[in-house]
């Protein structure tokens, strides 16, 4: 492509097409585009355009496409073409600089980047006059060109904020350092000096702040490798500079906007940001100047107003604060009494106030104001900040701070006493400045863990938080109620068990208060109370405790999910199902029916649009616990259960509600375990449904899927032979699908195992091979610990169902001498992997069967490995036992969410009992594996001794002794 | 792994402050007292010649005005401020300077020379290239076996500037012999102030890289260095450390001459020294020891290091805590019997102490001994690490504005999550990590800029905190709408 005026125009036309709204028009536009951007000259006629078109949008069209192009191509790949020839590399080089600052704001931005781009590549060896061409603007006493000058310096070199330390890195910088570090200098005195000459000038120091904004930056990235020797030298120019910037203020600068943060904001902001590093990584070498900058720093605190707009500046500095005054050798900074008093009064105090957009947030938008408040979402927020100043200033002076803070919250309760209704926020201060003061650690699961013991918790409790709980209307003061409640919770391990227990009836009428926050905090408080533990780990509130205020408690829980905003409210249906159903257990039966009855009208309304996936987890979890409390109590009572929730499931399978899909399964996974009969038709009709692979596809479904069908397996695997014969293959269709996957192929097994436990032998004979053939495949191409103790399991449990030589028969049928390979490269050297002790049961009357029930192990090739099998089972014997934990404990005690597989989440109360099948048949391994040996040894005599006698080693065989003995018998 | 102790040649940072002075300049003002052979008038020495009056008195032939011409020349050098170097080179009197060295007849006149020689050399590279290009070193190196103790002495030094300029010129020291004749002056009679300006000189001739010091220098410096170590004098013990640490940050065949010596426990006894000059150099000869090979930090196991660096990472300076988790990180590097003995030495308090609360460039170090530990330890030696409470720290520190500590702190949670793997305690680690705010940090570093942090950091959430992936088994659908089952036979060998 030629530089000529018929070009330029062609490609205006085009650009101009590719503004255009209709795909249509826009489209092909495009592709011309790309199809001519490998042409020589393109890329200088777009320069051409974006410098002389006369038409401003085109110049911005031309710009935008310049860069994009400059992103897509400029980089070379090894190995692959030069996409952009090299003259044409020359000419951009040559001209974007100068093109960039005497362009437009819009334009500049853009050519900046490309510029940041190409430097990426080219900067420094490609393009060694880059930063004489920008450093010598600084001259030029144009401060539009200056700034471009700074925004693109600042696009170069911002890099050096994340990469990793290298020579070549730290050359480049070394090489900036050299031409950058004294002009920039120098341009931030004269620019600070100009300031000072234009302090009367709104849109000279406008630009000029601009600049210090972006010189800010710079520094910001020149230091953040290590310190340099020049600005260790200059150190006092620049933080000098900086800290009088700190302090200063021109009413010129400040702006109207509540919201939007102005020039003056963001810079102290990075000034700020800039301390911080140095604080942080330079420490030695800035000891002299950060008192100078705490002081500052602080005076700023005090005289910045409560606007939004100061947030980010208030919080970064109160958090700079805090990040000093733990530090052992700045202790002194804030030693003094009026320095402590002064910091507690003037920076922690207001910062810790109930703001009017606080107050917005409480009634307006609580969701977003409970997570702040109660889940600590709350990192950039000044409370949250003057917070972490409490404790960061406790660490030291815990005395004094405690002794101030005391003063002060003494004085604002007199406050609000003199008139509640005016000085309310007074009293939400002095709780919040307890509560920040109190609280040294603090964990989701049990509250605060550590408190000051300068700070009586309990007569504070009984003095200012009960009263107000107490008072007959519920709705006055919100927030107050909203704190108390919260003091509750948070101090539920301080306060004496009398004092919690005072506290329940009050919070229980409190799930009636009309604002949002104060109902749920109630519903959480009450949920977490019950999870407390007392001592032998029992619950500390007792069933017997609650028992008059069940019905009351239900009661209020339903009327809570009933008022405005609160419909599907996770911390409502939370402490409802999971800690009163299952601290109340069988006490709770009675009021059941009426519960299942209004848990499917909401199901039923929310499965129209599953918004809240913590309110819907524990809906199902409250649903499952019913079902548990109450067929343990009365197994008949399943079936109305099934009438009242197999409605609603059919709609939801029907309408792929995806959200309730998991737990529709779990549920029916328990239901139909309760049966006690053979499968009911109604779970027959959906059986092959469950095999469709778009349901598999799914990962979330497959735990609670694979858990259904070995619900169904257990209780109608002769149905489904009989029935049902053709879907076999569909089913170990499935098992096949699993197994594929490293991730699941556990929960194939898990499928396998019952289909091999269950099914009658013949309906899988004719698959048999296929099954071992596939595991083979797997275990030869992709195999990992975790299939490998599957596998082991697996094999097993086969030949206890089938016996030894079944399965030596069908190993060997498949390749000749495979039995003997299987055992010895994986049954002997993996088997110790095997864990859990039903696990490691199956595998060792397995074991016991292949060694005494199969006779190619006595007179074949085999015969070799029949030492090394026992030595590796009487090793599985003796390795320590894994503490599994007791059956119970999987329904009791389960905390908080389901954690971060969203896509699955398992419902704790529909949790599937352990399940042994060699239960019945061998109780004690040991001695059944004794017993064994000594049926065989009477079948060959003196085989089975010669052979221990010769090769088992001295510790195995005084093991085997032991066995023997234990069972009574000995080998002949 | 094991780290030297450079890894970037290139320095954005001022020189050391804690490294010793590579050379000096004699400004002493009370030795003219001492000397002998300084005329009675004193006056003189109160009337500065000009250069050009020195100049045409150092190229005259008037002893007396010799003398007094280079003693007014040695006193300019010898000014606290401003020497006037360069000018004394342009004057081009250097040779002449020389020269005098060799005037055995006129003691005050090398003494004289041999001190402003000792100055001029004490200057930039390019001043001490002036002295050796005059041809100093064979006449200083002559005079080390004057008659004249303090002449003696000033030559020392003066070959002590040569030797610090670097490894050329120090290599040309060796070239001409300087190491027998600088040895026979150490014996018990050797006053201390000689002794120390020889033992610096010494230092000065194990120091600088690219090359060593020959190996046999080394080898005949050794054993006067571990009877120097055992001096009373600090400046003497200091300069000795110093000399092996020099000779010790190198390839382990270096090292291994060191530890051949014997003098390990004396390093590690003087690593505990309350004198910072003498710790200073002590820990960074036991630091470079530690680099070598797995026997070669046994032996320093063996001699007690590790009882004494619990002290020295709690030491009130931040670059004595940070020299010694350097030191830790390489014994950490080691494999787990060493490691075993980290924890009976209880170094993990303080360990954690440091990750929690120490300086930026010691927590760096610190991050490296946890990264390490969790390379090499066995499983138990592992949980042990999260017990002594490293978790929380750890976390906390990836905030930190460096993204290279960053990468390690991520690399060493994935160690740790192989170790929970094999104990079957990964979910445990999980809720471990979340509950000390880590996912929400790990979370965050998705959108790092640097793009391996980034990808460490999405590697852990997709490996620990969801997952999923398939192989080549994946059933086809079937006419029925269900997966067929089906599978082709293989031969297997496992």
């Amino acid at each position: 492509m030629e530089l000529s005026d018929a070009n330029l125009q062609t490609l205006t036309e085009y650009l101009k097409k590719t503004l255009d709204p209709d795909p249509a028009i826009r489209r092909p536009a495009e592709k011309f585009l790309e199809s001519v951007e490998g042409s020589q000259n393109y890329p200088l006629l777009l320069l051409t355009l974006l410098e002389k078109s006369q038409e401003n949008v085109i110049k911005v069209c031309a710009s935008v496409t310049f860069k994009n192009y400059i992103k897509r191509n400029w980089r070379i790949v090894e190995d692959e073409p030069n996409k952009i020839c090299e003259s044409d590399r020359i000419a951009i080089k040559a001209n974007i600089v100068p093109l960039m600052l005497s362009s437009p704001e819009q334009i500049q931005k853009q050519l900046s980047d490309a510029i940041s781009i190409i430097g990426r590549e080219d900067f420094p060896q490609k393009w060694p006059d880059l930063l004489t061409e920008m450093v010598n603007r600084f001259q030029s006493g144009d401060f539009h060109v200056i700034n471009g000058v700074l925004r693109t310096a600042h696009s170069l070199f911002k890099r050096y904020r994340h990469e990793f330390k290298s020579n070549e890195l730290w050359t480049e910088i070394k090489l900036v350092l050299d031409a950058f570090a004294l002009p920039l200098t120098n341009l931030f005195k004269a620019t600070i000096e100009l300031c000072s000459t234009h302090a009367n000038d709104a849109s000279a120091l406008k630009v000029l702040f601009s600049s210090l904004i972006l010189i800010a930056k710079l520094f910001y990235s020149l230091n953040f490798q290590d310190l340099p020797e020049f600005f260790e030298d200059n150190m006092e120019t620049w933080m000098t500079n900086f800290h009088s910037l700190l302090t200063l203020d021109n009413k010129l600068l400040q702006t109207d906007d509540e919201e939007e943060a102005g020039l003056l904001e963001l810079l102290k902001s990075q000034i700020c940001d800039n301390a911080a590093l140095y604080a942080q990584k330079y420490d030695e070498e800035f000891q002299p100047y950060l008192p100078r900058f705490v002081t500052a720093i602080w005076n700023l605190l005090v005289t910045t107003g409560q606007e939004v707009k100061y947030d980010l500046l208030v919080s970064n500095a109160i958090q700079f604060l805090a990040s000093v005054c733990e530090r052992p050798h700045y202790k002194h900074l804030f030693e003094d009494q009026n320095t402590l008093t002064s910091i507690c009064e003037k920076v922690i105090v207001p910062n810790m106030e109930f703001r009017a957009a606080d107050e917005e947030a409480f009634e307006d938008n609580s969701e977003e104001y409970i997570r702040r408040d109660l889940e600590g979402s709350d990192i950039d927020t000044r409370r949250r900040a003057a917070c972490d100043l409490v404790r960061g200033l406790c660490k030291f002076f815990e005395g004094p701070v405690t002794g101030i803070f005391s003063g002060y919250v003494n004085s604002m309760l007199q406050e609000y006493a003199k008139n509640p209704s005016v000085n309310w926020k007074h009293k939400d201060a002095a709780i919040y400045l307890v509560t920040s003061l109190a609280s040294k650690a603090q964990t989701q699961k049990h509250g605060i863990t550590q408190a000051n013991e300068l700070v009586n918790l309990t007569e504070f409790f009984v003095n200012h938080i009960q009263p107000d709980l107490k008072s007959a209307t519920v709705n006055e003061f919100p927030v107050l109620k909203a704190d108390g409640i919260k003091y509750i919770m948070i101090f539920r391990n301080q306060v004496p068990k009398e004092q919690l227990l005072v506290s329940i009836p009050l919070l229980i009428n409190h799930l009636q208060a009309e604002s949002i926050v104060v109902h749920t905090y109630a519903a959480h408080a009450l949920e977490r109370l019950f999870t407390m533990r007392g001592t032998n780990n029992a619950t500390l509130i007792t069933a017997a405790e609650m028992a008059p205020f069940v019905e009351v408690l239900l009661t209020n829980l339903f009327k809570a999910l009933t008022l405005p905003g609160s419909s599907e409210n996770e911390y409502i249906m939370k402490g409802k199902c999971l800690r009163i159903f299952s601290l109340l257990q069988e006490s709770i039966i009675p009021y059941i029916p009426s519960v299942i009855a209004q848990l499917t009208q909401k199901l039923l309304a929310v499965s129209k649009n599953p918004s809240k996936p913590h309110f819907n987890h524990y809906m199902f979890e409250s649903i499952c616990l019913s079902i548990r409390i109450t067929c343990k109590a009365n197994p008949e009572a399943v079936g109305s259960f099934e009438e009242a929730l197999f409605l609603v499931f059919t709609e939801i399978l029907q309408n792929d509600v995806q959200e309730f899909i998991p737990y529709v399964f779990q549920v029916m996974s328990l239901l139909l375990e309760m049966h006690k009969n053979e499968i009911p038709s109604s779970y027959m009709a959906l059986f092959p449904h469950l095999l469709q692979p778009v349901l598999w596809e799914r990962t979330g479904n497959i735990p609670p899927l694979v858990r259904l069908l070995q619900a169904y397996l257990e209780r109608g695997a002769s149905t489904i032979a009989s029935a049902a014969a053709d879907k076999i293959p569909g089913l170990l269709g499935v098992f096949q699908k699993l197994i594929a996957s490293k991730a699941n192929d556990h929960q194939g097994f898990y499928l396998l195992n019952s289909i091999i436990e269950h099914m009658p032998p013949e309906s899988v004979d004719q698959y048999r091979k296929q099954i071992f053939i596939l595991l083979f495949q797997r275990l030869q191409n992709s195999k990992t610990t975790k299939f490998i103790k599957s596998f082991l399991v697996f094999i097993n449990l086969y030949c206890v169902r089938y016996g030894a030589l079944a399965l030596q028969e069908i190993f060997d049928s498949i390749q000749p001498k495979m039995f003997g390979m299987v055992l010895e490269k994986i049954i002997i050297p993996e088997i110790q992997k095997v864990s859990g002790q039903v696990e490691k049961k199956i595998c060792a009357v397995g074991i016991t069967k292949i060694l005494t029930e199969c006779p190619p192990m006595m007179d074949t090739e085999y015969t070799k490995l029949w030492i090394p099998l026992l030595q590796a089972l009487i090793g599985l014997f003796e390795l320590p036992e894994d503490d599994t934990i007791p059956d119970e404990e999987h329904f009791i005690d389960i905390e908080d969410t389901p954690g971060y597989q969203t896509a699955f989440s398992q419902l704790a109360f529909a949790g599937k009992k352990e399940h042994d099948p060699v239960g019945q048949m061998v109780n004690n391994p040991r001695i059944h594996l004794a017993q064994s040996l000594h049926k065989l040894s009477t079948a060959c005599p003196g085989r089975v001794l010669s052979m221990l006698s010769t090769s088992l080693n001295a510790e195995a065989l005084q093991y085997l002794q032991g066995y023997l003995q234990a069972a009574s018998v000995s080998l002949l | 792994l094991r780290r030297q102790r450079a890894e970037v040649s290139v320095e954005l940072r001022k020189a050391k402050k804690d490294e010793q002075l590579l050379k000096r300049r004699n400004i002493s003002i009370h030795v003219e007292e001492k000397n002998p052979f300084l005329g009675q008038d004193r006056a003189a020495e109160i009337i500065q010649p000009s250069l050009e009056e020195i100049l045409e008195a150092v190229n005259g032939e008037d002893t007396q005005l010799q003398l007094l011409a280079t003693q007014a020349t040695r006193r300019l050098l010898s000014k606290h401020k401003d020497a006037p170097i360069n000018q004394i080179i342009e004057l081009g009197i250097i040779p002449r300077l020389v020269e005098f060295l060799g005037r055995a007849d006129n003691a005050a006149l090398q003494f004289e020379a041999a001190w402003a020689l000792t100055n001029i050399a004490s200057g930039t590279s390019e001043h001490t290239r002036a002295v050796v290009e005059g041809g100093a070193i064979p006449a200083l190196i002559s005079l080390l076996s004057s008659p004249h103790m303090h002449i003696s002495e000033q030559s020392v030094w003066a070959l002590g500037n040569i030797a610090g300029d670097g490894p050329i010129y120090r290599d040309a020291l060796i070239a001409r012999d300087v190491i027998p004749s600088l040895l026979a002056l150490v014996s018990p009679a050797t006053p201390v102030g000689v002794l120390r300006n020889i033992t610096w000189t010494l230092s000065n001739l194990c120091r600088n890289k690219n090359p060593c010091p020959p190996m046999d220098a080394v080898e005949k410096i050794l054993p006067v260095l571990v009877i120097l170590l055992q001096h009373e004098d600090e400046s003497v013990i200091s300069d000795s450390c110093w000399a092996v640490s020099y000779l010790t940050d190198g390839c382990n065949d270096r090292i291994q001459v060191v530890v051949e010596t014997g003098i390990l426990p004396r390093l590690v006894a003087l690593m505990d020294s309350p004198d910072l000059i003498i710790m200073t150099p002590a820990l960074r000869a036991v630091g470079n020891v530690v680099t070598g090979t797995d026997q070669q930090t046994q032996e320093a196991i063996d001699a007690g290091v590790l009882t004494v660096l619990p002290r020295l990472l709690r030491h009130s300076k931040s670059a004595i805590q940070k020299e010694a988790a350097w030191t830790l990180s390489n014994i950490a590097a080691g494999p787990s019997h060493q490691i075993q003995q980290i924890i009976t030495c209880g170094l993990l308090p303080p360990l954690v102490e440091l990750l929690d609360k120490g300086d930026f460039k010691a927590q760096k170090e610190a991050v490296w001994v946890v990264a390490n530990f969790t390379t090499g330890a066995a499983v138990h030696q592992v949980v042990e690490l999260v017990r002594s409470g490293v978790l929380k720290p750890l976390l906390n520190l990836l905030l930190v504005k460096d993204s290279k500590t960053i990468l390690i702190i991520l690399d060493t949670i994935s160690n740790l999550f192989l170790a929970a793997e094999k104990l079957g305690k990964t979910e445990k680690l999980c809720l471990l990590v979340e509950e000390l705010d880590g996912l929400e940090k790990i979370e965050d570093l998705q959108n790092h800029e640097n793009d391996m942090v980034y990808r460490a950091a999405l590697d852990i959430i997709e490996k620990y905190f969801s997952g999923e992936e398939n192989i080549n088994l994946e059933p086809q659908t079937g006419q029925d709408g269900l997966y067929d089952f089906s599978v082709e036979k293989q031969d297997f060998n496992f």
